[in-house]
Order: C-alpha cells, then sequence, then structure tokens
C-alpha cells in the first residue's frame, strides 16, 4: 500500500486555498506575501507529484519547479524591501509633513 | 532530522511487511504543511507565522523526498527554508506592525473568503482524491540527472531568462533602498 498521487494532489489543493484565503482576509502586506509563497509552494507539490506520474523520463514539471522557485525568491525581495521602504517612506512622509 | 528519518524509511518499500510506514510518515507530513498552513492564516503573531512558515517549507521538503524528488527537497530547504524565510523575518523585523488583538484577522470578509476557499477547494480535494489513485512510480538513482538534462538542453532558453529576472529583482531591491536612502536625508535635512 503506498500512497496515492490523489492524495498528494488533496493536500496541495487545500494548501493553496488556505493561502489564497490568506490573501484574500489578512490586510497585513508581510503576510500576504507568505500567504502567496504557501500558494507557490502548492502549486510545488503538484507539479512534482504530476510529474512524478507522467513526465519521470525528462523531468518537465520539476523544472518548472525550479523556475516557480526562482520567480518566489525573486519576488519576495523585491516585495520585502518594497514592504519595508514604504513603511520608511511613509515614516518620512509623516517626519515631512509634521516638519 | 525529518529528511534522515525519511531516508531511513524509504527501502521499506522494497520490504512487503513494512510497507504501512510510507503512508503514515505521508500523513504525519501532510498534517504538518496544513496545520503550518492554517496558522500562517489564523494567527496574529507575525514571528510565529513566519516561523510555522518554515515549518511548513520543512514538510513539503519532506513530501518531496517521499515523492522520491530529492533535489527538489534539498532545493526546498536551501531557498524556502533557508532564504525565503529569513528575507521574510527581515521584513518582519524593519516594519512597523499595528499590534491591536484580532484586528487584523476578524473583518467583514472572513466569511465570505471562508465560504468561497471551502466551496472550491473541498470538490477539488475529493475530486483529486477520486480520480488519481495509482501511485507515482518511484524512479531509480534519484531525479538529478533527469532534472539536469532538461534544464541544460530543452529549458536552456528559460534557464537564462531566469538568471535576468534574478538580476533584474536585485538590482531593483538596490534602486529601493537607494531611493529611500536619499529621501531620508533629505527629510533629515529639512528637519
Amino acid at each position: 500500500m503506498t500512497v496515492p498521487l490523489g492524495a498528494y494532489i488533496a493536500v496541495s489543493a487545500v494548501l493553496f486555498f488556505t493561502g489564497c484565503a490568506g490573501v484574500l482576509v489578512r490586510r497585513n502586506a508581510v503576510v500576504i506575501l507568505m500567504c502567496v509563497e504557501l500558494m507557490l509552494n502548492a502549486a510545488n507539490l503538484a507539479l512534482v507529484a504530476f510529474s512524478r506520474k507522467y513526465g519521470s523520463i525528462d523531468e518537465r514539471g520539476s523544472v518548472f519547479v525550479i523556475f516557480v522557485f526562482v520567480i518566489a525568491a525573486a519576488e519576495v525581495a523585491v516585495g520585502d524591501f518594497s514592504v519595508s521602504v514604504s513603511a520608511l517612506l511613509s515614516i518620512v512622509v509623516i517626519l515631512v509633513v509634521l516638519g | 532530522v525529518r529528511l534522515r528519518r525519511l531516508r531511513s524509511a524509504r527501502p521499506a518499500d522494497d520490504d512487503v511487511t513494512f510497507d504501512f510506514v510510507e503512508p503514515v510518515v505521508f500523513a504525519v507530513l501532510s498534517i504538518g504543511v496544513i496545520a503550518g498552513g492554517v496558522a500562517v492564516v489564523m494567527l496574529n503573531r507575525i514571528t510565529a507565522a513566519a516561523l510555522l512558515m518554515a515549518f511548513t517549507f520543512l514538510s513539503m521538503a519532506g513530501m518531496f523526498v517521499l515523492l522520491g524528488a530529492e533535489t527538489i527537497a534539498a532545493f526546498q530547504v536551501l531557498i524556502y527554508v533557508g532564504a525565503i524565510t529569513v528575507l521574510i523575518l527581515y521584513g518582519v523585523m524593519f516594519t512597523k506592525f499595528s499590534t491591536s488583538p484580532r484586528a487584523l484577522f476578524f473583518q467583514k470578509q472572513t466569511p465570505l473568503a471562508a465560504v468561497f476557499v471551502a466551496a472550491v477547494a473541498v470538490p477539488i480535494a475529493i475530486v483529486a482524491t477520486l480520480s488519481f489513485t495509482g501511485a507515482p512510480p518511484r524512479p531509480g538513482g534519484g531525479d538529478l540527472p533527469a532534472l539536469a538534462t532538461s534544464v541544460f538542453t530543452d529549458f536552456a532558453f528559460p534557464f537564462e531568462i531566469a538568471s535576468v529576472l534574478l538580476l533584474a529583482a536585485m538590482v531593483g531591491a538596490i534602486v529601493l533602498t537607494k531611493r529611500d536612502d536619499q529621501e531620508e536625508a533629505a527629510a533629515r535635512r529639512r528637519r
């Protein structure tokens, strides 16, 4: 008895929509970023599972997982810096208005 | 420790007697993944949410090992657990958050979002469980040779595009912080 493919896909779907709920509900930008990361990771699980099942000769799905890694890293770098920069900019604007 | 435990569990596939190990490990890992994701969405303490997100990513790496994708699992640990969690923790450290209790979560759109998510996720999970019943095959010798062959032959051009994307993200982050430094200095002078 091994784990069927559908179980991986079910876990992937549940995690994806958990992250989707986080993006819909939370107001905090960093938390929204973390929820987007959860969604990307759920997509990674589905890609690897289907790549195992249908393309285990050339691993095309896993190649896309590597590209998703790249996009996630770029997104979190720019997103994080823009979040912190926007917070600092709002402090600067407040200081300018007060001063 | 989790990966090592999984590795030690993998030769049990050849042995018929210990065949129950893989579903048990899968159940533990899936509970870890889903509980971590729900905690990331529900928790108000952002540092705890970030650390639980790292826990979710580690459990996901264990799932990749269980699927036989060891290279992807190693990349997962390196990039997600190592880099992205640290970057997000830096973002948490450098920003100010309103810590009013429950103000961030309980809002008007929460029931709508819950209904939408349940209405979409539950049918997908049920249909996926009923449709794909066969177990994925176990590759011999890991997934690294096939992965490397695909990346450097068929996907060589997207690979270069990805490197350009990373360069653009790096330059963009530097430009964002640089502009902020100048404006902050100008504000300080004006003050």
